[in-house]
């Protein structure tokens, strides 16, 4: 569903993906580690064309990311992005916010957008929040907002940016509980987090990333209890301790 | 524009004459300048006209280019700022001699008002293009990413996430430039329309009362400009106000 071959990109001088190679099936739930810098969110936002590659291929459902010629707005409808800031607009209610794109980009009619709003933000648990501003819900909330937004395009890929990094510790459980929830139904998603509880329970490959690189990409068992590199031991080693 | 000089404030009296006859001339003044009121009014119909009919053409090209500004492209940036620059850095009565006396040197003849319109609408949407393309730089970049990550097109992104939030910074500052704008309008005299200024200039010929004729043609432009300053200064405060419950 989703393929990386020799991937690079640079920022300028530095150089943040070095010669990816990944391929992400469809259904499959891959969380992404590794130290702050090490290119992981620059990998997801490569996805959907956010960031533009130097060099390489990416290949998602079949359509030609690095292309420039290919049309990204029908793709990106096809991939759900939740952000670390959330990034809800701020002038729209929650309803509005999950409804927008939906109406203008597939063309459902108001009604059908808001039917099919109200049932998303049933799911993430905030059918009494419909008409609050984001500015009015908690970080947590907004968080489910979020992802209730990037669902109502009823994606096939679902990329989660660091999703818990900005929250408070006691609201990380419930943005957390609904993504486990997407992975049960079958959602395609590649998650960038710090949650090694959420990788161990959930997902189906753990990949360990640093200056770059694609270090090492395991099933959570063997990827935690028998990581091959040096460098994954080390960060492991820094962040279970506690 | 003859004028003996000396009077145009009124002066010319003789200090020493008795206080009845400078008051009887006084109120012969006043009675004067009452006829010449629909002289001023056609003046400030003209200002209307010419500071209205800029104001709405350089909101429009304003907020274009204003877009294009905060947009990415490089060279279209770059154009634009040049152009913003060379107009805000010279004196708008020099671009208005430009437009009506040295266009026509190149085969460009134009009337008065028509000049005047496109000069002040080319200043217009110079300073509207520099408030809005502020105005969309201070949207944060993750709604544009957030927006474009769900599919949106440019323009779906500009209509529904950027500009409705841009405006609230854009508004209040929008609306001070009218102001100002509308008294650069005054300007336009100086290439023969005849907007209230230029009245001014032509009645304290006729009327030697310097205090009293340009006094009018204050308040006239008070009357336009004083709502504006209110509708301004309001907007700012519900501007403020807005999303302030937001977290960062």
């Amino acid at each position: 569903m989703i393929e990386f071959k020799g991937v690079h990109k640079w920022f300028g001088e530095l150089h943040v993906l070095k010669n990816i190679d990944l391929k992400v099936d469809t259904a499959e739930v891959l969380v992404v580690c590794g130290p702050s810098g090490s290119g992981k969110s620059t990998l997801i936002r490569c996805i959907n064309r956010l960031e533009t590659i130097q060099k390489g291929e990416i290949i998602v459902n079949s359509a030609k990311v690095h292309d420039s010629r290919t049309n990204m707005t029908k793709l990106r409808a096809e991939i759900g992005f939740v952000f670390q800031q959330f990034n809800l607009y701020p002038h729209m209610t929650a309803l509005q916010n999950v409804t927008l794109a939906p109406m203008k980009v597939r063309k459902v009619s108001k009604k059908d957008a808001e039917d099919q709003g109200r049932y998303v933000l049933e799911k993430v648990g905030l059918v009494d929040k419909l008409h609050q501003y984001p500015a009015q819900l908690s970080g947590g909330q907004q968080q489910r907002v979020a992802i209730a937004r990037g669902l109502c395009m009823r994606p096939k890929i679902m990329l989660f940016d660091e999703p818990t990094s900005a929250l408070d510790p006691e609201m990380i459980n419930e943005v957390l509980e609904v993504m486990r929830n997407l992975a049960r139904e079958g959602m395609t998603m590649i998650v960038v987090t710090h949650e090694m509880g959420f990788a161990r329970e959930v997902s189906h490959r753990v990949a360990f990333m640093d200056y770059g690189e694609l270090i090492e990409i395991a099933p959570p068992g063997e990827f935690f209890s028998r990581p091959k590199s040096e460098r994954t031991k080390l960060f492991l080693s820094k962040i279970l301790t506690h | 524009m003859k004028r003996r000089t000396g009077n145009a404030c009124g002066f010319s009296l003789d200090p020493w004459a008795p206080r009845t006859l400078r008051k009887l001339m006084w109120g012969f003044y006043i009675e004067q300048l009452m006829h010449s009121l629909p002289f001023f009014l056609k003046g400030l119909w003209m200002t209307a006209a010419v500071s209205g009919l800029s104001l709405i053409m350089g909101t429009v090209i304003g907020f274009i280019w204003g877009t294009m500004r905060a947009s990415r492209s490089r060279i279209v940036k770059a154009l634009i700022g040049a152009w913003t620059d060379l107009i805000r850095g010279t004196p708008f009565l020099v671009q208005i001699f430009i437009v009506f006396f040295i266009l026509p040197e190149f085969g460009i003849q134009l009337e008065a008002f028509p000049a005047a319109v496109i000069a002040l609408t080319n200043l217009a949407s110079c300073f509207i293009c520099e408030i809005v393309s502020a105005g969309i730089l201070a949207v944060p970049p993750g709604q544009r990413e957030a927006a474009t990550s769900t599919g949106l097109n440019w323009f779906q992104q500009l209509r529904y996430v950027i500009m409705p939030q841009a405006m609230r910074v854009i508004l209040p500052p929008l609306v001070g430039q009218y102001v100002l704008l509308i008294k650069d309008s005054s300007v336009v005299s100086a290439i023969g329309v005849i907007d209230v200024t230029r009245v001014g200039w032509l009645t304290v010929q006729r009327i030697p009362q310097g205090l009293l004729v340009f006094g009018l043609v204050a308040a006239l432009y008070f009357v336009i400009c004083y709502p504006l300053i209110k509708l301004s200064s309001s907007l700012e405060k519900r501007m403020s106000v807005g999303y302030s419950r937001e977290k960062e």
